[in-house]
């Protein structure tokens, strides 16, 4: 966001930035000017009155440094609309383990006090990002702050001028309003080299959310195979042992009642059919048929005219995916159709898939009331950890009353 | 009738040859993968065809497509498809050509043998014969579900069992009620919908197909 309008309007906001940012920038030098002065007030010979001096340099540095990094990634935002990720670490949630430890997410602790204690030491001073922002400090002064000195440093000569009545007032002025609409700029993009976070850091932060995804995939297919084994036990399972134990029955009826023995034979065949439904039902909440046989496509077709909606499918994307990001979007794509149909009582849905060279991206729209919301634990939640697993995302925008439209995008390369 | 089987899992393949010969047909050929299934389509032009949808090599939907290449050649070669699940997707490909002559069952369908072999030869007379499960999926569609909305509820399942391929004598007998009430009911529900209904059996069925089948 450019600063626009007239000369003197942009003269007058870029002297209050500048006079922002040599504020800001200048804050720590400024205390190690104050504690030189200190120590030379106390005598510059003796090193014990030094002491008081080094001690105001070092707390006031490591306490400043972060505030002052916040604010410049603030003026930056502000001024330029570019927003500088801090890259601080977040603390993790505290959790009693089963052992009885409490785990802060760095280390176990025998009480909730300490952990949350040991959380907060290491959160505040084995943050990597402390190193670069002392870095930063260190050198903002010289590449930012002094550049935004010039305006004031004008005004403060034209004041000198006017009070001594030589030409230096004219001058202070002219360097003062020439200089304004400039002197703030360099913070930019000194902030967005210095204050962005490092790769080390970054990696860190991808290590730490890969770590989580794993746990969440781990979790959620080992639920997933439960449900499977349960389902298979409770249903195909018990039916086949009803089915062989009706034919045993049979067998034995067969001479001496087979007017039973053909009422048991029609209830076996009833029993194969209704396991072979259940099987195919399960069968098809694993793997779709139609997804295994055709793709994505044809697959998101085949829901759409499974579905109570009126449901439109535009369609643009060539060939095949892999198939877990198809069975991902696939189940995606029935997890929206759901909720237009449960929550937001559609009648209607578009569906729009389409590749570009960048990735995949899914739109739905339906004409239902809207007012959905990514809970804890809801379905639009795994939607979203089920996509975290390919870097895909999905957004849903949904005012209350409708309609709700839902993206999703899944990074993949162009086939 | 002269019968190809396509069908690659050996056990299913040959009850369903030894339950076809039980009734008198005869299976001049078998196939177990996708391209078989061609070329034994085209070499022995059966009456009719039994045909897998899954089947090597890919364990796609090898057979169903098969099927539809050697129906684009050979129009109306009468092919019932059998599978583990039905898709209203691929039943729609099926009547796309509306030529008839088609079948899509699911494969527990055999075990009511009689049912099983009346399809069969409902297909190779060039008619439809489609799972109660299609017909079903087809008429709680969105847009089927909004036009069909005036019908009774007597008249929705005269419409379901006339899209399944079956006479009125056969929805009579199925219904429990005479012939004149089902030729009534007809009357009455393609009145509602504006089918124009020609008298022949398989060319109305048709017509009720591809009315579902316009999305």
């Amino acid at each position: 966001m450019g600063v626009r309008g007239s000369w003197p309007a942009r003269a007058g906001t870029g002297f209050v930035r500048a006079c922002a940012v040599a504020a800001v920038t200048l804050l720590i030098p400024a205390v190690w000017a104050g504690a030189v002065v200190w120590g030379i007030a106390w005598g510059a010979a003796n090193p014990w009155s030094w002491v008081g001096p080094l001690v105001l340099v070092c707390v006031g540095t490591l306490a400043l440094a972060r505030p002052v990094c916040r604010a410049v990634r603030f003026l930056v935002a502000r001024w330029s609309g570019t927003a500088i990720p801090s890259g601080y670490r977040q603390a993790p949630p505290v959790t009693r383990m089963a052992t009885g430890h409490w785990w802060n997410g760095f280390d176990y602790h025998r009480t909730r006090r300490d952990a949350l204690m040991d959380q907060r030491w290491r959160l505040r001073w084995k943050d990597p990002a402390n190193g670069r922002d002392l870095r930063f400090t260190a050198i903002a002064p010289f590449m930012a702050g002094i550049a935004a000195c010039v305006p004031p440093a004008g005004v403060v000569l034209a004041a000198v001028g006017l009070g001594t009545g030589t030409p230096a007032a004219l001058l202070g002025l002219l360097v003062t309003v020439a200089s304004s609409p400039y002197a703030w700029r360099p913070v930019v993009p000194v902030a967005v080299r210095f204050l962005r976070p490092s790769a080390t850091m970054a990696l860190a932060d991808r290590v730490n959310e890969l770590t989580g995804q794993r746990a969440d995939a781990t979790v959620a297919q080992a639920a997933e195979i439960h449900r499977i084994e349960r389902d298979l036990h409770d249903g195909a399972q018990a039916r086949l042992v009803a089915l062989g134990m009706s034919l045993a029955t049979v067998e034995r009826l067969m001479e001496t009642d087979p007017e039973r023995a053909r009422a048991l034979m029609r209830e076996a065949r009833a029993g194969a059919t209704a396991s072979l439904a259940e099987l195919r039902d399960l069968v098809h909440g694993i793997n779709p048929p139609v997804l295994n046989d055709r793709g994505l496509v044809d697959a998101v077709r085949a829901l759409a005219l499974d579905s109570p909606l009126e449901t439109e499918v535009v369609a643009d994307v060539p060939g095949r995916l892999d198939a877990p990001v198809e069975s991902a979007l696939y189940f995606g794509v029935a997890e929206l159709l759901t909720n237009a149909v449960k929550h937001a009582r559609a009648t209607r849905m578009r569906i729009s898939l389409a590749q570009d060279g960048t990735g995949l991206v899914v739109e739905t729209e339906d004409d239902g009331r809207g007012g959905a919301v990514v809970r804890d634990g809801g379905g639009l939640a795994g939607l979203r950890r089920r996509l975290a697993v390919f870097d895909g995302s999905l957004e849903i925008t949904s005012p209350a009353g409708g309609p709700t439209r839902a993206r999703i995008m899944v990074p993949c390369e162009s086939l | 009738m002269r019968i190809v089987v396509a069908e690659d899992l050996y056990l299913l393949r040959d009850g369903m040859v030894r339950l076809i010969e039980a009734y008198g047909h005869e299976v001049v050929g078998t196939a177990t993968t996708g391209p078989e299934t061609l070329a034994a389509l085209r070499e022995f032009r059966p009456d009719v065809a039994v045909v897998d949808v899954r089947m090597p090599p890919t364990q796609t939907d090898e057979g169903l497509r098969a099927a539809l290449a050697a129906r684009a050649e050979v129009p109306g070669l009468p092919v019932l498809i059998l599978s583990q699940y039905v898709e209203q997707l691929y039943a729609r490909e099926l009547l796309a050509d509306g030529s008839g002559g088609v079948g899509y069952f699911l494969k527990e369908s055999v075990f009511d043998a009689d049912q099983f072999v009346d399809a069969l030869e409902r297909v190779a007379a060039g008619g439809t014969a489609m799972d109660p499960a299609v017909i079903a999926k087809l008429l709680s569609s969105g847009s089927s579900h909004r036009r069909l909305g005036g019908l009774t509820e007597r008249e929705h399942s005269v419409l379901a069992l006339m899209a399944e391929g079956l006479s009125n004598q056969a929805i009579a007998g199925r219904l429990f009620l005479s012939d004149s009430a089902i030729s009534k009911y007809t009357t009455s529900l393609f009145g509602k919908l504006g089918i124009t209904d020609d008298g022949s059996n398989n060319r109305r069925v048709l017509a009720v197909l591809a009315y579902l089948n316009n999305p």
